[in-house]
């Protein structure tokens, strides 16, 4: 997913934007920015400062500055939980842990290269049940005994889903299962850290409350999600520009800007 | 002879893309050359004997596909790509392979190499793992076999003059290795650390003569050098295990940090302790390969009920050099890496990390497979672990 947020001197959200990233989008960052501005009556001259982040960060050319999600999550989190320690972000890509303090990451896990443990695992299995993504959670809260499904593989785990409904078992004791093995991954994962709260829950995963809840089970405390869990990495961006130009301007120094060309990245092609 | 005409960092980088060039020249003018696997075969002895010894590496950009029948794919790819490339005929060239205890997937490669590859002669030297007195015994006897084995293939006496004159010259090459070092003290430093693993490299693959007057010919050009490396917010430390090609450094490099200091065997590890001098020089030889190089593969605690009672005094005297390197070379982050499946660098990996963030030092602990793709979510890792440093 795409997402663009623009906020104003007093950090307050002016607009966001949520849009599928797609193989074409990649290259078509300015067309999401485009929409916010739209939205918001704004024209791209209006926008004083631009950060890019996320594995696509480096696919916006009309950004001032790159940052890394991790930076930029630990950032958005703080600025709706004041007091979290541990941030756990699930997204389609990939699930990460992070260590918060006074609002500043300290520390970081990721998880790498296996779709086990992420959305996309969940996107993958939904799919396959021909369910839609934001019913799981809800189908997952009926259960009364979850099944047990190995974390280890998005493809063996969709066999064990289909041989357990096979089997007769109810569909919302394999969901269940299924969120407990991607939350069990991931908490296994984030241990490492060694968990405090308040621990929050963003990502796109966040959405569904059948996975906080399995979330909450396996760390043994309650888990905090945001009004809009998709959007703490852009507003982190966002807030890390507006200290930017802040500190720039009190220190009397030009901003470290790059020029802006709101259009395609070019060297896709 | 072939008169090689590049000079300096010109003849590194070619060295680097072809490395065998020039052992390839000493084998058609009658030199033997002799394979090594790892920093643990006793070089020394190659050279006074006049055998020209090859640091045997792989290569992550050639596809694995003949060692697979001999080594499972669960473990350390570097020694698979090191047999993938015996097996596939790259190191035909060699007329021996020395091989050394140094992991159990290490001695497992060098029995497959024996009988799959056929280098003409093979040599597996049982180093001992700890640094106890009787293993020390056990390392001299075992050099003094490796001797006798040496001194029948090439067909001649290894004198104690030989040897001790080999030791200097080896030890010459440790010397101007760490100067070459000292020209990463500054900063912006003035060799970048992708440049510098490239001349390590490019040493291990020419006689120690040669080495010496290429080390020497990089050290007076960076002298003068004036295309030296951009400054960078970050000086890092490497720590971990073997980076054969640049492409991690130059990952590394390619954001706000340059890479100014290293423990890794493509790098300072091999260097940075002399052999000792002592009138038997199997002594300083067994001395130096058992207790003076910081590899994980020895497991260096002395005294391990000692160590059970106090854990930060044990990791002291273990990694406290990796102090005294980041104060020297004003290092103010440090990447722990690893090869996936090194066992023996993963198990390090937490007590190194203990280590560090006792004497404040902040580190990120980075796993990678031995390939040049999939590295954006490592970029990611470094690039928030900078922005935490930062």
């Amino acid at each position: 997913m795409t997402k663009v947020v623009i906020i104003d001197s007093a950090s307050r959200i002016v607009t966001s934007v949520t849009h599928h990233t797609g193989a074409e989008h990649r290259r078509l960052a300015n067309r999401v920015v485009e929409e916010a501005l739209n939205k918001s009556g704004l024209s791209i001259g209006d926008i004083v400062y631009i950060i890019a982040t996320g594995y696509g960060r480096i696919n916006v050319p009309f950004a001032d500055k790159q940052i890394t999600e991790l930076t930029c999550h630990a950032r958005g989190v703080a600025y709706f939980f004041p007091d979290v320690r541990t941030a756990i972000d699930i997204g389609g890509q990939d699930a990460k842990g992070l260590k918060i303090k006074d609002g500043r990451l300290i520390d970081f896990v990721m998880s790498d290269k296996c779709a086990a443990g992420t959305g996309r695992f969940l996107e993958v299995i939904a799919h396959a049940l021909g369910l839609k993504l934001e019913e799981l959670g809800p189908i997952s809260l009926k259960s009364t005994q979850k099944v047990s499904i190995s974390s280890t593989c998005t493809v063996f785990a969709q066999q064990e889903v289909t041989n357990s409904l096979s089997m007769g078992v109810p569909l919302e004791d394999v969901v269940a299962g299924l969120h407990d093995a991607i939350a069990s991954r991931v908490a296994r994962m984030v241990r490492r850290l060694k968990v405090e709260p308040d621990v929050v829950f963003t990502g796109g995963v966040a959405k569904n409350t059948g996975v906080v809840k399995a979330l909450e089970q396996n760390l043994g405390c309650p888990v905090l999600v945001p009004p809009e869990p998709l959007l703490s990495g852009a507003i982190g961006a966002a807030l890390i520009a507006r200290e930017t130009v802040e500190k720039a301007r009190a220190e009397g120094k030009p901003l470290p800007k790059q020029v802006r060309k709101l259009e395609e990245a070019t060297f896709f092609k | 002879m072939v008169v090689a005409v590049k000079k300096g960092l010109d003849r590194v980088r070619e060295l680097y893309q072809d490395r065998p060039q020039r052992a390839k020249e000493l084998k058609a003018e009658g030199k033997k050359i002799i394979g090594y696997l790892c920093i643990y075969p006793v070089t020394e002895m190659m050279t006074a004997l006049d055998l020209v010894p090859y640091r045997i590496l792989g290569d992550m950009r050639e596809p694995i596909t003949k060692a697979d029948h001999y080594l499972p794919t669960v473990v350390c790819p570097f020694l698979r790509s090191c047999l993938d490339l015996g097996l596939k005929g790259k190191y035909d060239f060699f007329d021996g392979v020395v091989t050394s205890h140094i992991c159990d997937v290490g001695s497992s490669l060098s029995g497959i190499w024996n009988y799959s590859v056929k280098t003409p002669y093979h040599y597996h030297i049982d180093t001992p793992h700890t640094v106890h007195e009787t293993s020390l015994e056990q390392l001299r006897s075992l050099l003094r076999a490796f001797q006798k084995s040496l001194e029948e293939f090439a067909g001649k006496k290894m004198g104690v003059g030989d040897l001790k004159k080999a030791i200097v010259l080896h030890n010459e090459q440790r010397a101007l290795v760490r100067e070459l070092y000292e020209f990463k003290k500054p900063d912006p430093p003035l060799i970048s650390g992708a440049e510098t693993l490239k001349v390590i490299k490019a040493i291990q693959s020419i006689p120690i003569a040669e080495g010496n007057a290429l080390l020497r010919e990089v050290i007076a050009e960076l002298k003068t050098r004036t295309n030296k490396p951009a400054g960078k917010a970050a000086r890092l430390m490497v720590w971990g295990s073997i980076l054969d090609d640049t492409v991690l450094i130059e990952m590394v490099e390619s954001l706000d940090a340059n890479v100014v200091m290293d423990d890794t065997c493509v790098g300072s590890r091999p260097y940075f302790e002399d052999v000792p001098f002592t009138a038997d020089p199997i002594d300083g030889l067994a001395h130096h390969y058992l207790v003076d190089i910081k590899c994980p593969r020895t497991f260096r605690t002395r005294d391990f009920f000692a160590a059970r009672k106090n854990y930060m005094e044990d990791l002291k005297s273990r990694f406290s050099y990796l102090a005294d390197y980041a104060r020297e070379w004003k290092v103010n982050g440090v990447i722990v890496e690893s090869v996936r499946y090194c066992d023996t660098h993963g198990y390090e990996v937490p007590g190194v990390r203990d280590y560090l963030k006792e004497v404040g030092l902040p580190s990120i602990y980075l796993e990678h497979d031995y390939t040049e793709g999939a590295l954006a979510p490592l970029k990611t890792r470094v690039q928030g672990f900078l922005e935490i440093i930062g």
